[in-house]
């Protein structure tokens, strides 16, 4: 049926321009999704419009009542008690007494603080925006060059998405039907290797051009020994959630939980200890408030999509990109590396989660036709990857792009924060100090692509 | 008026924050329960674990996400794409803010008019939560209540017509 698909795309066309005309992500998908449909039962008298209506009693309702997904508000929660008890800045100071005393050593511990912070916070942004404020004026006192430090700060909130918990990967999980465990463990080892780059691009850029770190942290030992008895606690927290949910130790739901409820109980412990730390009433409010948008944020978008999902499937569209794809002759590498570019592209201008969600659920089948369909296996398939494997290996490749989009000139979101956040350094500043972390996730991203075994030795491991 | 949505947008957010607390109380229950009881056997009793937990965090957690959706609409927090409307002249910014407001408030009372009818349907069916067999019609009431605030948010807004950001 050839108009079906063509009513298809032209909800695709029209979802754009909503897009454009700044429609709230969700608010468009779910008029696309209805009006493409009234627009199907027009064309196509068998495609009625009152039967289509009538899933909206329970359509909300059932994507809303779903066990799995509430690990997203609980993560969200955990990561905005973990800032609010500002855990962020007992990370940062207590990395910094460890490493702070060598060359560079406190953009070091800046960017470690940002891969453990954001891990647990789950958003970018928000990891920007936190460790900035925690660590651009220590960075500042120490007469670290602008560029270095607002570069490093920038760069280095992007690392948090990858590493679990992370609420990105959870909602791939779920679009595209994979184990959110495996997920998890597939991208440990592309998450620690960001930070190892980053650590190791720091490190460089030093040694090239003293100058730019002129002096080391000298904190006394007092200071000291009060940083690291803190960082101990928090440490022990966000490792037993990051290696419990990386290992499978914990299923997502219960390990959300319980690391939101340690959060808290550790946050009002240090409250009682001293009246300036840890969490107050004030503070438990503010998060749950903070936790309402964020979370009704994504809700409603995953709704959108469900609703424009069914759209595009009564439409044939999916098939449709599927059977183009396979029949198009177009090598499958090269329309992966477009798929990326177009990632990145879009992830300069989108939020990282409405992209995976509008985004993923298209590629997708067009993903695995070119790989040669559903019951590929690994010998057979073009990219040498059975469909199982190739859903983690692309997730987490879809990531690392979609991250990259935020750290991209000349819209670069984190870019944004940090330069609004330090003042007196100009947008150019950040992005020239950006491009070295920028050159080496090229360098990554170009990694995980030749050798998938990065992303899949873990999964593979430890499903024995 | 806009005080009083902002008030109750901000109640309906907070309780399905304590529904987000009561689900990590009863997870350490439960996970508590499963590691009490592997302690137990050793000694040849058990503990029993909390039956039909998922049951519970489904239930809690629809009517929670759903809470959260007026707040959010408060505080703006529904993302769009900014690629050029910000450069526009600000009359046409804000009719179009507006525009956008007004499809929300309809959006908002279509699906509660339809969760509505849900919810009348589920009850005449009688559905109950598989494990723990408790009603699933109740847990419909927050979410229609929620809808409703969201328009009237979303409609206070566009009366005042103050832009997002």
């Amino acid at each position: 049926m050839f108009e079906r698909e063509v009513i298809g795309i032209l909800g695709l066309g029209v979802l754009f321009a909503l897009l454009i005309l700044r429609v709230p992500v969700g608010l468009a998908m779910i008029a696309v999704g209805i009006g493409g449909n009234y627009a199907l039962s027009l064309a196509l008298p068998f495609l009625k419009f009152e039967p289509y209506l009538k899933q909206f009693k329970t359509l909300l309702w059932g994507t809303v009542a779903n066990y799995e997904l509430s690990v997203v508000p609980l993560f969200i929660f955990m990561g905005y008690l973990a800032s609010h008890a500002k855990l962020s800045r007992d990370l940062f100071q207590g990395f910094n007494a460890l490493v702070g005393r060598f060359r560079g050593g406190v953009a070091m511990a800046a960017i470690s603080a940002c891969a453990g912070f954001g891990a647990v916070c789950g958003s970018s942004l928000a990891t920007a925006s936190t460790m900035g404020r925690v660590a651009l004026p220590e960075l500042k006192r120490l007469h670290y060059a602008p560029k270095l430090a607002t570069g490093t700060l920038a760069a280095g909130g992007t690392l948090g998405i990858l590493i679990p918990p992370s609420v990105a990967l959870v909602i791939y999980a779920i679009i595209v039907e994979a184990s959110i465990i495996q997920m998890f463990q597939a991208a440990i080892i592309p998450g620690l290797i960001a930070v190892l780059f980053f650590i190791l691009v720091i490190a460089l850029l030093v040694r090239l051009n003293p100058e730019i770190a002129p002096e080391t942290a000298t904190l006394s030992p007092e200071a000291r020994r009060t940083a690291l008895i803190r960082l101990i606690p928090v440490v022990i927290i966000f490792g037993a959630i990051i290696l419990g949910l990386g290992i499978g130790l914990f299923t997502p739901t219960p390990a959300a939980a319980i690391g939101a409820m340690a959060i808290l109980l550790y946050g009002l412990a240090l409250r009682l200890w001293s009246r300036d730390d840890g969490l107050s009433l004030g503070g438990i409010k503010t998060s749950m408030l903070d936790t309402a948008v964020t979370s009704g944020m994504i809700y409603f978008i995953l709704f959108g999509a469900e609703v424009l999902k069914g759209f595009f499937a009564r439409a044939g569209l999916p098939a449709a990109m599927a059977s183009w794809t396979a029949t198009s002759g177009i090598d499958p590498w090269l329309l992966l590396i477009i798929l990326l570019l177009i990632l990145i592209l879009l992830g300069c201008f989108m939020d990282s989660l409405a992209m995976i969600l509008v985004v993923v659920p298209f590629i997708w089948p067009a993903l695995v036709d070119l790989n040669g369909g559903d019951y590929a296996t690994a010998d057979s398939a073009a990219f040498g990857l059975g469909t199982e494997e190739l859903k983690i290996w692309f997730g987490i490749i879809a990531l690392v792009v979609v991250e990259l989009g935020l750290i991209t000139p000349p819209v670069g979101l984190n870019v944004f924060i940090i330069s609004a956040l330090a003042q007196n350094v100009r947008m150019g500043e950040v992005f020239a100090g950006v491009m070295p972390f920028f050159g080496i996730e090229i360098v990554r991203i170009a990694l995980l692509l030749a050798i998938p075994g990065l992303c899949l030795f873990l999964p593979r491991l430890l499903s024995g | 008026m806009t005080k009083v949505a902002e008030r109750l947008a901000a109640g309906f957010a907070l309780m399905g924050g304590v529904l987000l607390i009561a689900i990590m109380i009863v997870t350490s229950i439960n996970v508590s329960a499963f590691g009490l009881d592997r302690l137990a056997r050793q000694f040849g009793s058990n503990v029993a674990a909390l039956p039909g937990y998922e049951d519970f965090v489904r239930l809690a957690i629809s009517s929670a996400a759903l809470m959260f959706l007026p707040y959010c609409q408060f505080r703006r927090g529904h993302v769009a794409v900014d690629l050029f409307v910000s450069r526009l002249p600000e009359r046409f910014r804000q009719s179009l803010d507006r525009l956008w407001l007004l499809a929300i408030v309809l959006l908002a009372l279509f699906l509660a008019y339809w969760m509505l009818q849900g919810m009348l349907e589920t009850q005449a069916d009688n559905a109950l939560s598989p494990v723990l067999s408790w009603p699933e019609w109740p847990f419909y009431l927050p979410g229609i209540l929620s809808l409703l605030l969201w328009a009237l948010v979303a409609l206070v807004q566009a009366a005042s017509g103050e832009e997002g950001v």
